[in-house]
């Protein structure tokens, strides 16, 4: 029986993830904290040197205002005040625009964007054909005799997104196996089930424009998984995906 | 020593006092490169190997003092680097530079106290889900490679091999907005001043 061959046919799944953009919001406590932190830091500190010439102008200021004709400075000479500084430095901060955070394609929930969802992990999900059901899935081939199973997870990514995927896989080993079994109509003796195993890799291309997608395609976060996924495939994958 | 050798042009020049009359064309000494020219330097024989052995020495000797000089230095315990982050320049210290703010309130010293405590118990869960999340992350890769090694040997030694092109990774972190497509950065140049010490 121990060399018998095994009936489970043996699949290689990737997890293709596309790594956050900006920085995600903070919760209310770190928001406290930071601002306590400040505090606190201000508190502790001595006066800086653009401090210290500010506080002497505001001196100049008020003793010439109390003082009418106080003109011991040689008049004609126009002087840089530290506040005007400040005022100049507020004004460009001001004029320069950023980019949005939140995009069109986050306002449209356009989820075969990678623009979407800056901040947290988008998965890409395929629609592929299982037996005779249409059924979202991580990109997965089946495992050829002869290449290692992070190479038909390659190969997996390779067939649906083309060849200019610039991917950092990462490590040889997988990170979670999703095992089924056949429904009994075509289960037999040597076909009991199928493992699937998913690896892991980190999308470092930022756009997709060159890249042949092939069929039905979205990028998820893990949030949004359960939408698509069945339960025990979800269950499986949940596993190890962090965030 | 150089008293005490006969030196060989001695021994030319009396060789050519010798065998004059036999009026061979003899070259007078190995200064006379050719025999109608004259003499192109004045024959100085001794003197210059003096000067030369003397030289050698008093050369030597004024190495051995040096290289000692420089021994002496090396033993000398090397100097400490001052870590200019830990010496406060003196301006600094000044008094007027103390800042002057109202004082605290009671009010504010117990809010203080009570965000310190939130905030540690925040950080103690956000700690535990971490973990949490890393130990369901390490049981899943096991048992995958459970049901592998089930599966074939050769695939789960494949899957056990030390990844050489993973490491070193770099990444650059996530910034607070995206990139602004067609942003054009003004100019400048940044002048490193910072003291470089030796020891």
């Amino acid at each position: 029986t121990a060399a018998a061959p095994r009936p489970w046919r043996l699949f290689g799944a990737m997890c293709l993830l596309r790594l956050p953009r900006i920085t995600q919001p903070l919760e209310k406590e770190e928001e406290e904290m930071a601002a306590l932190m400040e505090q606190i830091e201000l508190e502790k500190s001595h006066y800086s040197d653009h401090e210290i010439r500010k506080l002497k102008e505001e001196e100049q200021l008020r003793r010439r205002k109390e003082s009418m004709y106080d003109d011991d400075e040689a008049p004609g000479k126009t002087v840089i005040m530290a506040q005007d500084l400040e005022d100049e430095w507020e004004q460009k901060l001001l004029r320069f625009k950023a980019a949005a955070r939140i995009t069109d394609a986050d306002k449209n929930n356009n989820r075969t964007s990678l623009n979407r969802k800056l901040d947290s992990n988008l998965m890409l999900l395929v629609k592929q054909k299982i037996g005779n059901q249409d059924l979202w899935l991580m990109p997965q081939v089946e495992w050829q005799p002869g290449e290692t199973l992070r190479s038909t997870a390659e190969r997996a990514m390779a067939t649906f997104l083309g060849d200019h995927i610039e991917a950092k896989i990462l490590g040889n080993a997988p990170y979670g196996i999703y095992k089924y079994k056949f429904p009994r109509a075509i289960r037999t003796e040597d076909n009991v089930g199928a493992k699937v195993f998913f690896f892991k890799a980190f999308l470092q291309s930022t756009d997709l424009s060159q890249a042949e997608l092939k069929g039905d395609y979205l990028w998820v976060t893990k949030d949004e998984l359960g939408d698509y996924l069945k339960s025990e495939y979800l269950k499986k994958v949940n596993r190890f995906l962090l965030d | 020593m150089s008293s005490k050798s006969v030196s060989p042009h001695a021994l030319c020049s009396f060789s050519f006092s010798f065998w004059l009359p036999q009026m061979v064309p003899f070259r007078g000494s190995h200064w006379q490169t050719s025999l109608l020219a004259f003499r192109a330097s004045l024959p100085v024989r001794a003197q210059p190997k003096k000067k030369k052995k003397v030289d050698v020495k008093r050369e030597q000797a004024q190495k051995d003092r040096m290289k000692k000089k420089i021994k002496k230095l090396e033993k000398a315990a090397p100097e400490m680097i001052p870590i200019e982050d830990f010496v406060t320049p003196l301006k600094y210290s000044d008094s007027n530079r103390v800042r002057s703010l109202p004082a605290l309130s009671f009010e504010e010293t117990e809010r203080r106290v009570l965000l310190m405590k939130k905030w540690c118990s925040f950080k103690q869960k956000q700690d535990k889900a971490e973990k949490k999340a890393i130990q369901t992350l390490v049981e899943a890769q096991q048992e995958a490679l459970k049901e592998l090694r089930l599966e074939s040997e050769e695939l789960y030694q494949a899957a056990i091999r030390r990844d050489e092109g993973l490491f070193p990774f770099e990444r650059d972190g996530p910034n607070y907005t995206p990139p602004l497509p067609g942003y054009d950065p003004p100019e400048g140049k940044c002048i490193d001043i910072t003291k470089v010490y030796t020891q």
